[in-house]
Formats: structure tokens, C-alpha cells, sequence
């Protein structure tokens, strides 16, 4: 025991350092620019609108980030993220309106709901292999927006309407722009942390191969739903943050697009990276925004997906730092 | 030298066929034995057997006293029966050192590596079966030969005290044979049980001082691999009736 204090205090002594080295990587220095870059927004524009749209990107991020960490470094792909998203939505937003939680009870209380259907998922989709996952989370959220949007069920369940007018987390868009910006960081440090230690190496190799983990010693039922718990309690914090920033919520957050848009995100940033995950939210959004005149974003998208599948089917974000690298080479004169 | 592991008349049967029939065979404590029979004998269902990878329709597998029959296979492996099999499995995209690595991470694994730390202990595994100087690659890139020797690693991590190998030497070189034949003799020489399959009878004669026969499921005979070699039953189930002759 001492010698883990001992271990842990060591590491935080070497930290500073560590960090320092860190940003000193190409790698480590464009993501120090990014953040720097999202800290400095507010500076830029205080239109809530344009904040509005980094804060969506930013919510959708960390959304796409728990699809990815379930899909790419545990093999597990889920086509019902929405049942995390929605659920810890509808919690939080029951929370703040009608038990006057405050806003970041209301998340937490919402995150922990969802990590705790994430262990009920988990466990019945246990013996579900490859498309039958898919299609068997697929049918549960399905199964949840038709039962929240039941009539009968409206005095538990809020009805078709769901439940709108929650308080928002603050009147100020900076103030809710920083608490979603933290929130992110710390969203994306955990789960990339989570695939680099002892751990994340039990949950690659079950996406590799699911017997040979077996064979291995791996008690690979427990890593799994452990798996689809971390999943969940990010698409939650997302859910939340998402009900919150929309400040309503209704049975639609079940749908079948909602359970889409991380793995659209994720495959344009490049599946099993987690930081992929949020380049492809931000382009997501962003193009989103553009083209929202012109046609249906989505028509859009599966236009960009097909050219990402054929063109870059490990997404843009390993191709356009490859590119950037060699620019960069090029620039320091190596 | 007690018994490590006694099979008492295993069954399985896949509709209709009888893969393993009323077998039965015992195990000592450091003993290096062999099964051996022609393709489709039932070798490898009775390793699977064995592992918990499938369930037998009757009989009794007792490993250290202990009832091991219809238990998961994880649960056996940190019981202490390790195994590799005939068609190489590997997680495709770590590297070799992480491949390791999730052996020493299981519950028995953990403990012959709470010493020295996991990361040394999967180095000093990798060293073992010489492979050391791939750590950081991906084994999609590996030749068959080193392949078998990641999966004896993989084996070893988990401080096997019976170690089965399905088909070690299937698709090797004769000098791939002959490195994965010494690293499986200092195995034993440190003490490990080892039972192991083959299909080709000269491979595992100057290795193993005790083989079982079988066919179509069944036992036939076992003892010293030369008077084995010459049993009528087992050369009439490798080259077919009135073959004694030919032998």
C-alpha cells in the first residue's frame, strides 16, 4: 500500500516535467495549440451563437470519444449509444427541474443512472457477437423512444413532449462554455489514460481476440461489462451536458441518428484514437453548420463518409498529421 | 510426483458424432507425455476438453485433486493449466511485449509477476522464448516460426503447471522445430508438465519419453513411443489395415 502512495506521489512530483516533454512532441504541442486555441474562444467571440456551435462540437466530442473507446479498444460496436446519451439526459433533466438538483449533481446523478444501464446492457448483450451487438443495442434504444413517446406512460414518462423548460446551467455562455470545455479535457485525459494502462491492454485484447484473451487468464465477461460502464458514464456526462445546453429533452434522443453521429464522428476522425473522435465531432459540427442551407447535414455526411471509407478509411486525423509532420520537417529545415 | 492431472472416461459428442469416447488417462506431477494419432483422432477436442473451451457430454477431469470439468476457461487457466493452439492465435494489433502482457494480468499471472512488475516480468518472457528483440512490433508481421513461440510466451505468462501444446510444430521449418523443441525441453527441465499433441509421429518420439495413442476418439495404447510405434492397432489407424507388413 505504501509503496503505491509512494508510486502515485512520485508521479505527481514528475508531472510538471512529464508535461513539459509532452508538449514538446509534435503530437503533444498541437494538441497544447488546439487547447490553447479553445481557451482563447471567448476572447474571439462572445457571439453565443458561434459559442453555442463550439459547445455543441464539444459535447458531441465527448460523445463520440465513449463510442470510440467502446468500438475501437474493446471490439464492442454499439449502434445504441443514444440509450446512454438519452437516458442520463432525461435523468438530468428530471433532476434539475424537478428535484432543483444543482447542475452539476444533476450530471453526476445522470452519468451514474447511465453507467448503471451500461452494466445492465452489457450483461444481456453479453453473448452478442459482432453485428448482433449492434443490432441488439440498435433495438433497445429503439424500444426506449417508443416507450418514452408512449401516451399511456405520460404521467412517469413525460410523453412525446419529454420535458423542456430546465434550468440552465448558467445564463452566462462563457461560464458554460468553460465548465463544457473542462469537462471535455477531463473526459478525454481519463479515457485516453484508460487505453494506455494495465487495463487498457485487458480491453485491446479482447477486440483482437476474444478466445486468446480467454486463454490468457482473463476473466473477460467482468472486462467487458467494466467496458460498456466507462462507455456509458461518457455518453452520459454527454447526455447530460447535451439536455442541459438544449435545456429540453424528448423521446427523439433515442433515435436511431443520435446512436449515428459518434460513429460518423469517430470513423471521419479515425477509429481507436479517442482524440480522432474530437476532430470528428468539431468537423461534424462545424460542416454541419455550413451546409445546413443547402441540403440535409446528413445527406452530406454519408457523402463524406463513403469518400473517408474509400479514401482514408483509418480517418483524417493519422493522414493530416502525417501531412502536417512532413510540413513541419520541411519548415524546421530536418 | 503425484498425479497433476486424471481424465476419467470423457465423452463428447457433437450430434451425432462421438469425438472423444469413454477416454480415460492419467498425468504425473513433472511428466512430459505426448498424445499422438492420425487428423481428426480428437486430439485437439481433448485438449479443448481439458481448457474449458468445450464442455464434455460425460466423464471427469481432475486437476490437483481438483474437479476442474465444466469450469470457464479463465478460471482454469489461473488454476494453472496453460495451453496453445494449433491455429496460432494472437492479438493482431499490440505489441509483442502487450501480448505478453495480458497473461501476466490475469488473477494468476499477477502474482508470479508482483516481484519484479509486470512490464519485467513480460520482458523476462519475452527473453525466455527469444524473442526479446521484437518487444515493440506487432505480430501481424512475424514469421509462423516466431508465432508459436509468442504463444508458448503467452502460455508461460500465466506460471503454467501444466502446459498443454496443440500441435507445436505444425507448419515449421526443421530449424524452427528445432529451436521450439529446446525451448520446450528447458520448459520441462524447470519443472512444468507438459502434454502435447502431433500428428507426425518422428517429431515427438525423440522428445517425449510417454505417448498415448488414439483413434476416432478412442484409446488405444500408451508407453514408450518405440513400442508404441510398433503397436498394430496404432499402425493399422495411421496407414490403414494390413500395413504391418509394409512396417
Amino acid at each position: 500500500m505504501t509503496k503505491q502512495i509512494e508510486r502515485i506521489s512520485n508521479e505527481i512530483k514528475e508531472f510538471p516535467k512529464y508535461l513539459k516533454d509532452w508538449a514538446k512532441t509534435f503530437k503533444g504541442g498541437l494538441t497544447v495549440l488546439c487547447l490553447i486555441g479553445l481557451f482563447l474562444m471567448p476572447l474571439v467571440t462572445t457571439s453565443p451563437y458561434f459559442l453555442g456551435i463550439f459547445i455543441l462540437a464539444m459535447i458531441y466530442s465527448i460523445y463520440a470519444a465513449s463510442w470510440d473507446f467502446l468500438a475501437g479498444f474493446v471490439g464492442k460496436v454499439s449502434f445504441g449509444q443514444a440509450i446512454f446519451f438519452g437516458l442520463s439526459g432525461y435523468i438530468t433533466a428530471a433532476s434539475l427541474k424537478f428535484i432543483h438538483y444543482p447542475w452539476w449533481g444533476a450530471l453526476i446523478f445522470g452519468s451514474l443512472f447511465a453507467a448503471l444501464v451500461g452494466l445492465i446492457i452489457g450483461l444481456i448483450t453479453l453473448r452478442l457477437k459482432g453485428p448482433y451487438l449492434a443490432l441488439g443495442t440498435m433495438v433497445i434504444a429503439i424500444i426506449l423512444q417508443k416507450l418514452f413517446a408512449l401516451y399511456e406512460l405520460k404521467p412517469i414518462l413525460w410523453g412525446d413532449e419529454g420535458i423542456s423548460g430546465i434550468p440552465p446551467l448558467s445564463t452566462n455562455a462563457i461560464e458554460v462554455y468553460y465548465v463544457i470545455l473542462i469537462f471535455m479535457i477531463i473526459s478525454f485525459i481519463v479515457m485516453i489514460k484508460l487505453t494506455k494502462i494495465n487495463i487498457g491492454i485487458i480491453f485491446r485484447s479482447i477486440r483482437d481476440d476474444e478466445t486468446g484473451s480467454d486463454a490468457s487468464g482473463i476473466n473477460t465477461v467482468k472486462y467487458k461489462v467494466i467496458a460498456f460502464m466507462i462507455s456509458s458514464i461518457f455518453a452520459g456526462i454527454a447526455g447530460g451536458l447535451f439536455a442541459m445546453f438544449n435545456r429540453a429533452v424528448n423521446p427523439l434522443i433515442f433515435q436511431a441518428l443520435y446512436s449515428f453521429y459518434p460513429i460518423v464522428m469517430a470513423a471521419l476522425g479515425g477509429i481507436a484514437t479517442i482524440s480522432g473522435a474530437a476532430l470528428g465531432a468539431f468537423i461534424f459540427v462545424f460542416l454541419g453548420e455550413i451546409v445546413r442551407d443547402l441540403a440535409d447535414p446528413l445527406f452530406i455526411f454519408s457523402i463524406v463518409l463513403i469518400l473517408i471509407i474509400r479514401f482514408a478509411s483509418e480517418g483524417i486525423l493519422k493522414s493530416a498529421l502525417e501531412r502536417l509532420k512532413e510540413f513541419w520537417d520541411i519548415l524546421i529545415g530536418r | 510426483m503425484g498425479v497433476i492431472l486424471e481424465v476419467k472416461n470423457l465423452t463428447k459428442k457433437f450430434s451425432g458424432l462421438t469425438a472423444v469416447n469413454d477416454f480415460s488417462f492419467e498425468i504425473k506431477r513433472g511428466e512430459f507425455v505426448g498424445l499422438i494419432g492420425p487428423n481428426g483422432a480428437g486430439k485437439t477436442t481433448i485438449f479443448n476438453l481439458i481448457s474449458g473451451f468445450e464442455r464434455p457430454s460425460s466423464g471427469k477431469i481432475t486437476f490437483n485433486g481438483k474437479d476442474i470439468t465444466n469450469m470457464k476457461p479463465f478460471k482454469i487457466v489461473n488454476l494453472g493449466i496453460a495451453r496453445t493452439f494449433q491455429i496460432v492465435r494472437a492479438f493482431k494489433f499490440m505489441t509483442l511485449l502487450d501480448n505478453i502482457k495480458v497473461s501476466c494480468l490475469s488473477t494468476r499471472g499477477k502474482e508470479l509477476a508482483k516481484q519484479y512488475g509486470i512490464d519485467e516480468s513480460a520482458s523476462s518472457i519475452l527473453a525466455a522464448v527469444g524473442l526479446v528483440d521484437k518487444a515493440r512490433i506487432p505480430p501481424v508481421i512475424l514469421p509462423h516460426g516466431d508465432l508459436r513461440k509468442l504463444q508458448i510466451g503467452k502460455a508461460l505468462g500465466t506460471n503454467p503447471q501444466l502446459l498443454l501444446l496443440d500441435e507445436p510444430f505444425s507448419g515449421l521449418s526443421h530449424e524452427e522445430q528445432q529451436g521450439i523443441t529446446e525451448l520446450i525441453k528447458k520448459l520441462h527441465d524447470d519443472g512444468v508438465t507438459v502434454f502435447m499433441t502431433g500428428h507426425v509421429l518422428r517429431e515427438l518420439m525423440h522428445l517425449v519419453p510417454r505417448v498415448i495413442a488414439m483413434n476416432q476418439g478412442k484409446y488405444i495404447t500408451e508407453g514408450p513411443p518405440q513400442e508404441v510405434a510398433n503397436n498394430k492397432i496404432v499402425l493399422e489407424a495411421y496407414l490403414g489395415k494390413g500395413s504391418e507388413q509394409l512396417a
